[in-house]
């Protein structure tokens, strides 16, 4: 009887710990959607922290500005370069500005920019909460009257929902200046033409789609950052897992969000 | 730190501001292709195939974007109308009876309309005109029409392999022409003959033109007959003689005829003399006759002579003639 309980007893075991997984994972699909809920309602509210949503915006959006505009500017280039063997085939190098138009400000500097700001500004505002969190500031602050939630996850969501889409249209353009430099550089297109034909190809559903998808890579990079290190525990270990939570989490529903958006806009068109 | 905390306003300022400042140019700039911020007359055209026009495709006119695609809808069965929206400014030379037509930009590039034709007799286009469309060949049919010249070019390279199996095969006159040496030659020879007849030819050709200008030399005989009209009055009075002359020999050519003729007859003296061998006979006797006649004549004279009645005039003649050979000596 006892060997026999001994041989069944894994099997429970192992039962329970996926039943008990996927109610955490359930319990924190309830957590995320009370935290963006949460979000929504105090947002409204005031009082509002201009002073910190600025501060926020310096941080997020100025600080980012350098390495984004380099990425941008890089992925203009190498886009234009490598896409320019495949038009030589068909005797198409005059379509290279439409091309790279397309591909950046369709798709390339929404996405660039989130996953560039997911690395950095996610990780940032993960880790700062988190370590808020663990050292108890954050608790200090619920205590001494002051809103944490308002104060630290709304202005830095703001933050992020204003200043992404601003750097994913210098991104765009920076990106679009490396593309014209190339095509510049082998084809020797003025930039007047080269100007004409990027925006040639592009219709307002692309360009308020583009807007679109980088208000919401803003806000989901924010709020997930965010959520991560507003709700992390187990010390400094926490911490360090909330940075990466927000990076991960961030990076794959920027993804998620990519593919729904651009369906969502092919609706439109 | 309040100075602190105002740079970095400041820089979050112009960092916003830039960025919607790039933004709203990238509008404008969009805008301003997609002719959204001009004046526009709308103008449409009903397809029975659209070939995959899209909303937002461009419109042009003789070889100028002039607009773009507003709308497409169904109005019946097979008829789509498409609505353009056409740039005002280049209105003014667009007429109502132009037409349009999908084509695309490049081969394989967007479809677009392009609007062509019309007449400056015909009245300006205007908001809400519908153009006329114009039915071009699709790739089905060009696909078409390729297959059916593929068909055409098969039968006739089916001929050929047949034409060139019967030259090979020594049929027919190029075969034999080929495959025959000495139809060869013989055409050799008649190249030659030919070439040497050109050549001959060339030669007259070249005689004949230095001929025709001597003849056209100016003073000269040819140009005399055509020119001068006394030579010409000349030439034909003389010709007039001649004819005359040749009209008189002829009478004198029939009269000799007729005196010949009357020869040949007996029914007159002369042709009796000539041709009645009993009457020679008699004319030979009669001369014999006459011969004789005449010698017994002169011995009779003879013997008058020596009478004494006649005998002194014959003497005072001889004297005579003796007196005047003296006097011519």
């Amino acid at each position: 009887m006892d060997s026999v309980n001994n041989t069944t007893s894994p099997a429970p075991s192992r039962i329970s710990k996926t039943r008990s997984k996927v109610a955490d994972f359930f319990l924190m699909l309830y957590r995320i959607y009370a935290f963006i809920l949460r979000f929504f309602k105090e947002v409204f509210l005031p009082p509002y922290e201009f002073r910190e949503i600025v501060r926020q915006c310096y941080e997020v959006g100025v600080r980012s500005f350098t390495l984004i505009s380099l990425t941008g500017f890089i992925v203009g280039v190498i886009f234009t370069k490598q896409s320019r063997p495949s038009l030589t085939n068909f005797g198409a190098e005059s379509w290279l500005p439409s091309l790279v138009s397309i591909a950046i400000m369709k798709a390339l500097a929404p996405l660039v920019t989130a996953l560039i700001a997911a690395g950095k500004v996610g990780s940032s505002i993960g880790a700062e909460l988190g370590s808020m969190r663990v050292t108890e500031q954050i608790d200090a602050m619920e205590v001494s009257g002051t809103k944490p939630f308002k104060f630290l996850v709304c202005t830095r969501v703001i933050a992020t929902t204003i200043t992404i889409p601003l750097l994913a249209t210098y991104t765009a353009f920076i990106a679009l200046l490396g593309g014209y430099l190339n095509v510049s550089q082998n084809e020797g297109t003025s930039y007047a033409t080269f100007m004409e034909q990027a925006f040639e190809p592009l219709t307002f559903v692309d360009f308020w789609a583009s807007l679109s998808k980088a208000i919401v890579f803003g806000f989901t990079i924010g709020i997930v950052g965010c959520y991560q290190g507003y709700n992390s525990t187990k010390g400094t270990e926490g911490v360090g897992k909330a940075a990466n939570g927000a990076v991960v989490t961030a990076m794959f529903l920027v993804f998620i969000e990519e593919v729904l958006i651009v369906q969502i806009a092919g609706w439109f068109r | 730190m309040d100075a602190a905390e105002n740079k970095k306003s400041i820089t979050v300022g112009v960092f916003v501001l830039l960025g919607v400042a790039v933004f709203v140019i990238g509008v404008l700039t969009l805008g301003g292709q997609q002719k959204t911020f001009v004046k526009s007359i709308h103008i449409s055209s009903i397809f029975n195939d659209v070939s995959g026009l899209k909303k937002g495709n461009n419109v042009w006119f003789s070889g100028v974007k002039v607009g773009t695609i507003k709308n497409i809808h169904f109005t019946g069965p097979s008829q789509v109308d498409v609505v353009m929206s056409i740039d005002a400014s280049t209105q003014q030379y667009i007429h109502r009876n132009a037409g349009a037509r999908i084509s695309s930009d490049g081969l394989i590039g967007n479809k677009i309309i392009v609007i062509d034709g019309g007449s400056p007799q015909a009245p300006i286009v205007q908001d809400g005109d519908v153009l006329q469309s114009e039915k071009i060949l699709s790739t089905d049919d060009v696909m078409k029409t390729l297959q059916q010249n593929n068909q055409n070019l098969l039968a006739i390279t089916t001929d050929f392999k047949q034409l060139s199996k019967q030259i090979l095969a020594g049929k027919g006159t190029v075969g034999t022409l080929l495959a025959d040496s000495t139809m060869g030659n013989q055409l050799k020879q008649t190249m030659r003959n030919l070439q040497a007849a050109t050549q001959n030819a060339a030669r007259m050709s070249s005689q004949l033109n230095s001929f025709s200008n001597k003849m056209n030399t100016k003073g000269g005989f040819a140009d005399n007959l055509l020119t001068d009209t006394v030579t010409f009055n000349r030439i034909r009075a003389s010709v007039g003689r001649l004819k005359e002359a040749a009209d008189n020999a002829s009478i004198l050519t029939d009269n000799l005829n007729k005196a010949s003729n009357k020869l040949n007859t007996t029914d007159n003296a002369l042709g009796v003399l000539l041709n009645d061998p009993k009457a020679a006979v008699k004319v030979q006797s009669t001369l014999n006759y006459l011969q004789q006649s005449s010698v017994k004549l002169n011995d009779d004279l003879e013997a008058v002579q020596h009478n004494f009645l006649l005998r002194g005039f014959f003497k005072k003649k001889e004297k005579a003639k003796q007196d005047s050979i003296k006097k011519a000596m």
